[in-house]
């Protein structure tokens, strides 16, 4: 296994409390495999995914609990400096805004390099070259005069493939991608997201997606994992979770994404917000919000049943995952 | 994919903006244009890649503020450095025979209560203003940049700390500060007063780097860059330096006015530079007993100790302009 999380847990510590923003996940993803992991904003996926990083703000956050296997080794027993040389070299992150996400007094050629500077020692000549190389895999027409370049000079779409590049750039084992079509319009997402795969595929890499977008997750994802109040609620195949999903919360999700033959109809939302991190329900975070609660989901906090074992491992943090599933 | 190549009509607009709300494949399509050789739109000065640096001259070059004032100043360096240039005679050469007189052929300027020539004494004058304001300039902006910009980064026990001490020296007067440490000296260089002057200065450029230090953290690409490895003094070199330099040098342009202004009040109130050095400040103090008989005496240094001043002070005027596209 490529990489494993295993009962993590972060908390902020901020003026009003401790906020519990990951409370004991565990995923893993394997070389090649892609795995999408989704819910809403603070649900703890993005904080997950800089625990992994280890660009986690420390403080205010803490870990306080759990393993990062990354090729068999605890990424959280590693000192800064060890920590460091891994980042960027064997695991390498994809942003959300890749217009933030770039140095704007830096040209994009000198960014791109700097990955081979910082890394593998290379003179700033061959690093531009690299550099050049680079954009041309990401498809970026004229990368040779467009090297010099400086962010505000590409559009959205090409930004993100420069981001793309840099992740690439040392050939990492795993890519974790934080929502990295958010900022872009309709038709570049999907042209970024093939880009994506494709070169996932090239380079046999692992690839975490974090997103909210089920309709970017369909196309691309093996496996979702989706997240709610800093747990995991639901763990499937992808084709699995679209058929028939074992949660209501992922039921909720899958009920509000519009579809054309319900034209005129108004459109499901899940009802309610979701939780304060400082204050979490007791027993399933999300009985609030369900349509299927009942008492023992305010008392107990249900573990992660499994509903498949194979050919493909399926699971579900529901009391009644057997009703949501055929219901 | 390869991108399309025909010419579309966004492309003009995308070419001067380089973003904006068209849609991401047109604007795709538009830069594929720009870049076409022998594209309709594609030269031009605003296809060209400029950095903030080559921006803010591009912007400077045309400001006439920043040419008369950069003109001064050049001016004001080169007497600095060569007064001879345009001084024939010598600043401490005096004759008290003629104390006091006015305008007369060779002597522009007339005599000050010494008998010395006040146009030789005001351009000899520069020399001290100029390297007083400089040093003491590039000391506080060193010292101060340092230490705010190590704090703003690094944070924790250090940053509180030392806003707890810029605290302290923010609630020290200068001229009461200036009259208790200087009064001590008895070096008649320009040092201690620039030494001073770093002393009490420093805090300001501290805090300003400091903010612009977090500001710049915060920034994405600064996490982008330790996500991908980057170590603490590559990103504060590389990332954060060159985006949260631009308010320290406007600030410190700025001072530099101040602090030539702040050298001949202390020079004028007797704790600053001491005669035989020759400063506006030490002449502006023996002449103003007697303004109402010789007020040429006092308007030659102090006119000129204003246009150094305002000199500076628009430059750093300009500067600013140019660095923050925000106020334009």
């Amino acid at each position: 296994m490529l990489l494993e999380v295993r009962d993590l847990h972060v908390e902020f510590h901020t003026r009003d409390g401790v906020a519990k923003a990951v409370n004991g996940v565990n995923y893993s993803v394997d070389s090649g495999e892609t795995l999408a992991v989704l819910g809403e904003s603070g649900s703890g996926k993005s904080v997950t995914a800089q625990a992994i990083m280890g660009i986690l703000d420390m403080p205010p956050g803490k870990i306080s609990g759990g393993e990062i296997l990354f090729q068999g080794q605890d990424l959280l027993k590693l000192k800064e400096e060890e920590r460091r040389k891994v980042r960027g070299a064997k695991m390498a992150m994809i942003f959300q805004d890749a217009l933030s996400s770039l140095n704007p007094v830096l040209s994009v050629g000198e960014q791109l390099g700097e990955m081979f500077v910082v890394h593998k020692g290379m003179s700033k000549k061959d690093a531009r070259a690299q550099a050049v190389e680079l954009m041309d895999r990401v498809r970026i027409p004229a990368a040779k005069e467009r090297v010099g370049q400086y962010p505000h000079q590409f559009s959205g779409g090409m930004r993100q493939r420069i981001m793309i590049a840099m992740a690439l750039a040392l050939e990492p084992e795993l890519i974790i991608a934080d929502e990295p079509t958010t900022a872009l319009d309709v038709t570049v997402q999907a042209q970024v997201m093939d880009l994506l795969a494709e070169l996932q595929r090239e380079y046999n890499m692992g690839l975490i997606l974090i997103t909210h977008d089920l309709g970017v997750v369909a196309d691309v994802a093996d496996n979702i994992a989706v997240m709610y109040a800093g747990r995991i609620v639901e763990k499937a195949p992808v084709h699995e979770i679209y058929k028939a999903p074992a949660h209501p919360y992922t039921r909720g999700l899958l009920d509000s994404i519009p579809r054309l033959d319900q034209k005129g109809q108004e459109l499901y939302a899940i009802k309610g917000l979701p939780p304060n991190l400082l204050a979490i329900p007791p027993g399933c975070a999300f009985n609030p919000r369900c349509p299927m609660a009942q008492d023992v989901c305010r008392t107990d906090v249900p573990p992660l049943y499994e509903v498949t074992e194979s050919p493909a491992p399926r699971s579900s943090a529901c009391h009644f995952w057997k009703e949501c599933l055929h219901g | 994919m390869p991108e399309p190549l025909e010419p579309v009509e966004e492309g003009r607009a995308i070419a001067a903006t380089g973003a904006g709300g068209a849609t991401d494949l047109a604007m795709e399509e538009g830069e594929t244009l720009e870049k076409t050789p022998g594209g309709p739109k594609g030269t031009g000065p605003e296809s060209k890649a400029r950095s903030l640096w080559s921006d803010a001259w591009h912007d400077l070059r045309r400001n006439p503020v920043f040419i008369i004032s950069g003109l001064v100043i050049v001016f004001l360096v080169i007497i600095a450095i060569w007064p001879s240039l345009i001084a024939s005679g010598d600043p401490l050469d005096c004759d008290l025979s003629k104390a006091q007189e006015g305008s007369q052929p060779g002597h522009p300027f007339g005599f000050n209560g010494q008998g010395c020539d006040v146009y030789t004494r005001t351009v000899y004058g520069a020399r001290a203003s100029i390297q007083v304001g400089v040093f003491a300039t590039l000391g506080v902006t060193l010292l101060g940049s340092v230490l705010g910009g190590l704090a703003g980064f690094f944070g924790g026990a250090w940053d509180g700390l030392l806003s707890r001490i810029t605290d302290i020296f923010f609630a020290i007067p200068v001229i009461l500060g200036g009259l208790v440490l200087l009064s001590v000296v008895s070096n008649n260089t320009v040092w201690p007063v620039i030494g001073f002057m770093v002393l009490l200065g420093w805090p300001q450029i501290s805090r300003i780097a400091r903010g612009s230090v977090i500001t710049a953290k915060q920034n994405d690409y600064v996490q982008a860059a330790r996500a991908l490895g980057a170590s603490n003094s590559r990103m504060l070199l590389r990332h954060i330096t060159p985006n949260a330099v631009a308010p320290v040098i406007v600030v410190a342009t700025i001072a530099l006015g101040t602090y030539i202004a702040l050298e001949a009040t202390l020079s004028f109130l007797g704790v600053g530079l001491k005669p035989p050095t020759v400063s506006w400040g030490i002449d502006i103090s023996s002449a103003s007993p007697y303004v109402r008989n010789a007020p040429h005496m006092l308007l030659w240094p102090s006119g000129a100790l204003a246009i150094t001043v305002l000199a500076f002070i628009m430059l750093g005027d300009a500067v600013r302009d140019a660095l923050d596209p925000k106020l334009r």
